[in-house]
């Protein structure tokens, strides 16, 4: 089972100081988080995107990137990315690149958005947010999966004779989860694909996530990707500790009431009551996040949301150390227990080349040295079927590429 | 025997109310006609006033508290919807439109709904019609024509003296309880977490799988 972070960005005054931090500063900050995660044992670090302030994560690929170059073993995945507003050709061409540059550490978390002036400033129409979540999905699916994609649909410019470069690593697509609060569409999404299903689990109860979830699983046996205890599932969560649970409860008070989320709302005591939010010592969080299975049974991933509503750097890390050493090992041990052999890990872009090539040696894509021009004759690359009309002109690009030899 | 549920919605915020007082004999009147005719009635009333801070917390947070979610599930699967606000400043309380907008927009679809409301004096009666009944029938519920107002001179002798109080009270319930009789609403599920649309559809327009 993994375990890891996430953090959605936001740059948020500090309440108990009036302090708000710098985007600069923020993105050091966050920076240095995700390093130390990987310092401190956990497996994921996940980035959201938006493109409004006050939050700075607009280009994930670019942050998590540099993410991977400063660490090794850290997974590195997004919560979320927005397949609405984004080009998903950009998309299939962003990820393929973080997974070659990252060594296979890098999946992604698709979602929806819901800034609703997102849409229009990406020149899209919220209302049609399911059906361009579907559309453009396929398409990248099909992106990481074809090396030549003639495509025509609804919601972005057709393709005819396009590659999306690099080809995925070990020509094996990065993992994707699809991410939802309460859209069964996108669970049947996740199911269709044998994708993962990640559940945000927090701001809204748990009976929501329980529903969610059940769905999803059902679904996936349906499809036909395995039983539906198999199915890929990740949590999100939320926490704050202290050694002693009420020094826990004192010093988050103020983040909790003043947060741009759920300040001003609902109590701290009805919010943790009400949603899987959890307020106390190691020992709290260990019984709560065990408690996560009785509803939806043994999953793969489960992140935390832990560096929000301003709280400062210095803090965060010692969150981070608290999960390192006193709850994740205990997580991983108890988690262990009873669960079903059959069941299987998060995959990984290593479990994901041996699903798929045994012992045999992966793909390894090389474009034909004078093409790689994405025309539609044959494959661009050495291992694809040979066009037989043609023959080479010497000519990567214009006329000459694709002239044939009786056309000459 | 038919059952039918009737969920009573009472928007007034002082104990006791006005507003409830209208809500209960709308009730009352409602479920002695249908009982005429043998139809069984179980009915809930919520009072908006105990889930004020909840209807708060909903609209901050995008999800109900077990309370509030409670007086939700009822009316989306109820037969029957009475609803009483008060009038303040030309309209519906405030609180009254809260929880309207916290109503999942699909879940009053085709519900018969009576409508009251309360006021100093009758002159704010027409609030009803270009107020309230536009909320129901954008949300694609069926309030009946007849919305019965009650003044605070219809309480005593200062009313209306040709059609009384009880005479509107008994013609709304009527026309209400005739179609809480016929509807079957509240043996029909509806599921929000439920999947009508399987992938072959989403993807490509075809049907079922």
């Amino acid at each position: 089972m993994q375990f890891g972070i996430f953090t959605v960005s936001d740059i948020t005054q500090d309440p108990t100081t009036g302090r708000t931090p710098s985007e600069a500063e923020r993105i050091q900050a966050t920076l240095a988080i995700a390093t130390h995660a990987e310092e401190v044992g956990l497996d994921v670090f996940a980035l959201g995107e938006h493109h409004n302030p006050p939050f700075w994560s607009s280009s994930p690929t670019t942050t998590l990137a540099y993410i991977a170059g400063r660490t090794s073993t850290l997974q590195l995945s997004t919560a979320t990315t927005l397949i609405t507003t984004n080009d998903p050709v950009k998309l299939a061409e962003d990820y393929a690149m973080l997974q070659h540059v990252s060594g296979g550490r890098a999946d992604l978390m698709l979602g929806r958005g819901n800034t609703g002036p997102v849409y229009p400033w990406f020149g899209k129409d919220i209302r049609q947010g399911l059906p361009i979540a579907i559309e453009s999905y396929e398409l990248l699916h099909r992106l990481w999966r074809e090396d030549v994609v003639d495509w025509e649909g609804k919601f972005r410019t057709p393709l005819q004779g396009f590659t999306s470069t690099p080809r995925p690593l070990d020509g094996v697509p990065p993992f994707v989860w699809h991410g939802s609060i309460r859209t069964p569409e996108v669970a049947e999404q996740a199911a269709f694909y044998g994708d993962g299903f990640f559940a945000n689990h927090i701001f809204w109860p748990a009976s929501h996530t329980q529903r969610m979830i059940a769905l999803y699983r059902q679904r996936y046996e349906h499809h036909g990707h395995g039983t539906a205890a198999q199915a890929i599932v990740g949590l999100g969560g939320q926490v704050f500790m202290r050694k002693n649970s009420q020094d826990a409860v004192n010093e988050f008070r103020p983040f909790f009431d003043n947060a741009p989320v759920y300040g001003h709302g609902p109590s701290m005591e009805e919010f943790t009551q009400q949603t899987p939010l959890t307020v106390g010592s190691p020992q709290e969080v260990i019984d709560r996040t065990l408690g996560f299975r009785d509803y939806v049974g043994d999953y793969q991933r489960q992140l935390w949301l832990i560096d929000h509503a301003g709280l400062p750097l210095k803090t965060v890390l010692e969150q981070l150390d608290l999960l390192g050493e006193e709850v994740v090992p205990v997580l991983r041990r108890e988690f262990a227990k009873d669960r079903p052999a059959d069941v299987p890990e998060a995959p990984t872009h290593a479990s994901l080349v041996q699903a798929k090539y045994g012992d045999d040696a992966p793909r390894q894509a090389t474009p034909n040295a004078n093409r790689g021009d994405n025309l539609t004759l044959g494959s661009p690359y050495q291992d694809g079927p040979a066009p037989a009309a043609v023959t080479s002109t010497g000519s990567a690009f214009g006329p000459a590429a694709t002239r044939t030899a009786g056309a000459r | 025997m038919t059952t039918r549920r009737i969920v009573v919605i009472s928007a007034g915020l002082s104990t006791p109310s006005s507003s409830r007082q209208l809500a209960d004999r709308l009730l009352a009147d409602s479920a002695g006609l249908l009982r005429e005719r043998g139809v069984e009635v179980e009915a809930q009333v919520f009072e908006l006033r105990d889930l004020a801070h909840d209807i708060t917390n909903h609209l901050l947070m995008g999800f109900a508290p077990p309370k509030l979610e409670e007086a939700l599930d009822a009316v989306a699967s109820a037969d029957g919807l009475i609803v009483v606000t008060p009038i303040f400043t030309t309209s519906y309380a405030g609180l009254f439109k809260s929880f309207i907008d916290v109503i999942d927009p699909q879940a009053l679809t085709d519900l018969p709904v009576l409508i009251g409301a309360t006021g100093g004096t009758p002159r704010h009666s027409l609030a009803i019609d270009y107020a309230i009944r536009p909320l129901f029938t954008y949300l694609h519920a069926i309030p009946v024509t007849t919305g019965v107002f009650a003044a605070t001179g219809d309480w005593g002798g200062g009313g209306d003296g040709v059609r009384s109080l009880p005479d509107r009270i008994f013609r709304g319930a009527t026309e209400f309880a005739d179609l809480v009789e016929r509807t079957d609403r509240s043996e029909m599920v509806s599921d929000p977490f439920a999947l009508d649309r399987p992938m072959g559809h989403l993807l490509g327009g075809l049907a079922g799988e």
